[in-house]
């Protein structure tokens, strides 16, 4: 595949259109980048996690509710699970800096498996968006069983001078009713 | 330990261990507590169109809450006449009609069966099955209050008003702060280990826990009110059908203690127009403001004002909690967030924001709960763990003799006391005992068909 073939449109079977994508060092330099964020919140460096946010941020994880086929469009003014800003993101991490944060102590053992990368270029910027898979796997305690958490992410990462923030991120988690005790963790 | 003895070291503030673990427990409720209480289901706002329906369980039983083409409200239980199946596997949508998969069976969602395939071949028309005799179940009583739908299985019932009796004039102060109502959000859903007692007692009166369960919430400046001297200074209160806790609001009169939980004057002056005299003393002269609630047994209700930017204001939110048994050692929790439907749309996204960073799944508050939660339930299996009595006297010798603290003034209804005490949480599981020690004998066929089970508002 030439460089050329990733940065547009073309009919990869009758009826099955591929989308644009990128070329493939930026590919790879942003492959990188989910990985190496995966890593920080696993070891649960969070302020060094918060210093690759962009200062506009939001972070958004709706509810996924079972409707029937053809039924799936979310309504004004549904739930989320998370839909935060830069403060309040700021503040969960303080929370789980300090000393108090009983739900993270013992921290749960995570690991977030991040794979399904698809990197394709926003016209006009030199901002892209990013569709990945990510697979949360916790374990608490010593004896409970752990918890799995698969969703999948539509970011937005701003090309900055040394790097990327993400300026954007979607997160469609695959349950509808949470087996995890709680969001404490980031995905 | 027999039920006997169960109840009896309940009645004495000394709780079993094994009531948060013990399947023979949740066995006994499933019969005697949750298919004879008032189960909150929906709110008439999650449906707001002709058609709109949402799904709702009663312990294993599903039901289909839905608006009828009068805009009434049906519930019907969601299963096949016919073989069983469930008729509808969606959460929520908008249907006229549901088929079942199977064999597809039709009925209309006010649960009439409109539709047999091969009615006559297969069963010689109406006279060999009769359509009209075989529409979806429904619950024997279906109710509603402020817009909160119920149902209760018991033909034998108490009205539901009766059921939450006094505990309404506090209810009020949740979901009618204008004739308009609240508008719900929701719900988030998730499981968590954990008995289901255990989040509605907590909700009807541990302002204990507050300072040291959620100092981290402190600590980050989210919530200026849950040091120890500001919760012990709020007042708890039960009535009627159920009790929750207060905070102390500096004095001053009611649109000051409105505006200081951070609603905006037009508000407050709703919440004048729409609450009595006494409603409104309660917040203004007395200056007790709500905080949590439980409605026995197993829905509870949340407000409170944390900061959601850099600054000193402060933005109050509203939600409404079902602590859902799946099963001794499991509870599904349903968190919603609700706000005054009349509320300016700048204030209901504040608000709904307040309510993210607080609580429901992701909450900084609830986070720290569910972990002692779950180790409470799990401690609570083992062989020597099922037998200890958990102790929950506090305040239980200033009850008896008559010299627990009351606040220096209480407009309102129901028993009310201040400082540290565990009234609400034993007051709460007698009422618990009381539906476990009844017995079988006025039980009747629960289920009877009703062609239109409409809800009253």
């Amino acid at each position: 595949m030439t460089t050329s073939d990733t940065h547009s449109s073309y009919v990869a079977a009758p009826g099955c259109t591929r989308p644009a994508g990128v070329d493939p060092a930026t590919h790879h330099d942003v492959a990188t980048w989910l990985t190496w964020e995966a890593q920080l919140l696993d070891e649960r460096r969070l302020r060094e996690w918060l210093s690759l946010l962009a200062d506009d941020i939001r972070y958004r994880m709706p509810v996924t509710v079972t409707t029937a086929r053809g039924t799936d469009a979310r309504p004004e003014g549904a739930m989320d699970h998370f839909d935060e800003d830069r403060y309040s993101l700021g503040k969960r991490v303080e929370r789980l800096e300090g000393d108090h944060a009983w739900t993270e102590d013992p921290p749960s053992r995570a690991r977030r498996f991040v794979s399904n990368v698809r990197v394709a270029p926003i016209d006009g910027t030199d901002d892209v968006e990013v569709r990945s898979y990510v697979l949360l796997y916790r374990s608490r305690g010593d004896d409970r069983p752990a918890d799995l958490v698969s969703a999948g992410r539509t970011d937005v990462l701003r090309r900055v001078e040394g790097g990327w923030l993400l300026a954007r991120r979607d997160i469609v988690i695959d349950e509808a009713v949470l087996r995890t005790q709680n969001l404490a963790l980031f995905l | 330990m027999k039920l006997a003895e169960v109840i009896a070291n309940v009645d004495a503030g000394r709780i079993p261990a094994s009531i948060y673990s013990d399947p023979d427990v949740f066995a006994l409720e499933r019969e005697r507590l949750f298919s004879r209480t008032w189960q909150f289901l929906a709110h008439d706002s999650e449906i707001p169109n002709v058609g709109d329906f949402v799904v709702r369980r009663i312990v294993d039983d599903s039901f289909i809450v839905s608006r009828g083409e009068n805009s009434e409200i049906h519930v019907v239980l969601n299963m096949c006449r016919h073989k069983g199946m469930q008729i509808c596997r969606a959460e929520a949508g908008n249907a006229s009609h549901f088929r079942c998969p199977y064999h597809a069976w039709t009925y209309r969602n006010d649960g009439r069966l409109v539709g047999v395939p091969f009615h006559q071949e297969a069963y010689g028309g109406d006279g060999g099955f009769d359509k009209v005799a075989h529409p979806l179940l429904s619950p024997p009583h279906v109710a509603s209050y402020r817009g909160l739908v119920f149902a209760n299985l018991d033909p034998a019932a108490v009205p539901l008003d009766e059921a939450l009796g006094d505990l309404r004039f506090f209810l009020d102060l949740y979901l009618h702060q204008s004739d308009a109502g609240v508008e719900l959000r929701g719900p988030q859903r998730w499981r968590v280990r954990c008995n289901w007692k255990i989040g509605a007692e907590n909700f009807a009166g541990d302002s204990y826990h507050t300072p040291h369960t959620h100092a981290s919430v402190v600590d980050i400046g989210l919530f200026r009110e849950p040091t120890a001297s500001k919760r012990k200074e709020g007042a708890l209160y039960f009535a009627g059908g159920g009790g929750g806790t207060t905070y102390k609001i500096p004095p001053g009169d009611f649109d000051h203690a409105i505006a200081h939980v951070g609603y905006p004057p037009e508000m407050a002056g709703r919440m004048r127009a729409a609450w009595t005299p006494e409603q409104q003393a309660l917040v203004g002269e007395a200056g007790f403001m709500v905080s949590a609630a439980t409605a026995f047994p197993n829905l509870s209700f949340v407000h409170n004002w944390p900061r959601i930017r850099a600054g000193d204001d402060v933005v109050p939110f509203i939600s409404i909690r079902l602590w859902q048994p799946v099963s001794a050692t499991e509870t599904e929790c349903l968190s919603w967030f609700a706000v005054d439907r009349n509320a300016p749309p700048a204030f209901k996204a504040d608000s709904y924001k307040a309510y993210l960073m607080c609580f429901g799944t992701s909450g900084m508050f609830e986070q720290d709960d569910v972990e002692n939660w779950t180790s409470i339930t799990n401690v609570s299996r083992g062989a020597l763990g099922s037998t200890v009595l958990l102790d929950s006297t506090m305040g239980m010798d200033r009850e008896r003799a008559g010299t627990a603290t009351r606040p220096a003034a209480w407009p309102a209804p129901g028993e009310a006391y201040v400082g540290y005490g565990e009234y609400n949480q034993r007051a709460l599981l007698r009422m618990w005992a009381r539906a476990l020690e009844r017995e079988d004998a006025e039980r009747e066929r629960r289920t009877v068909p009703l062609r239109v089970a409409a809800a009253s508002s």
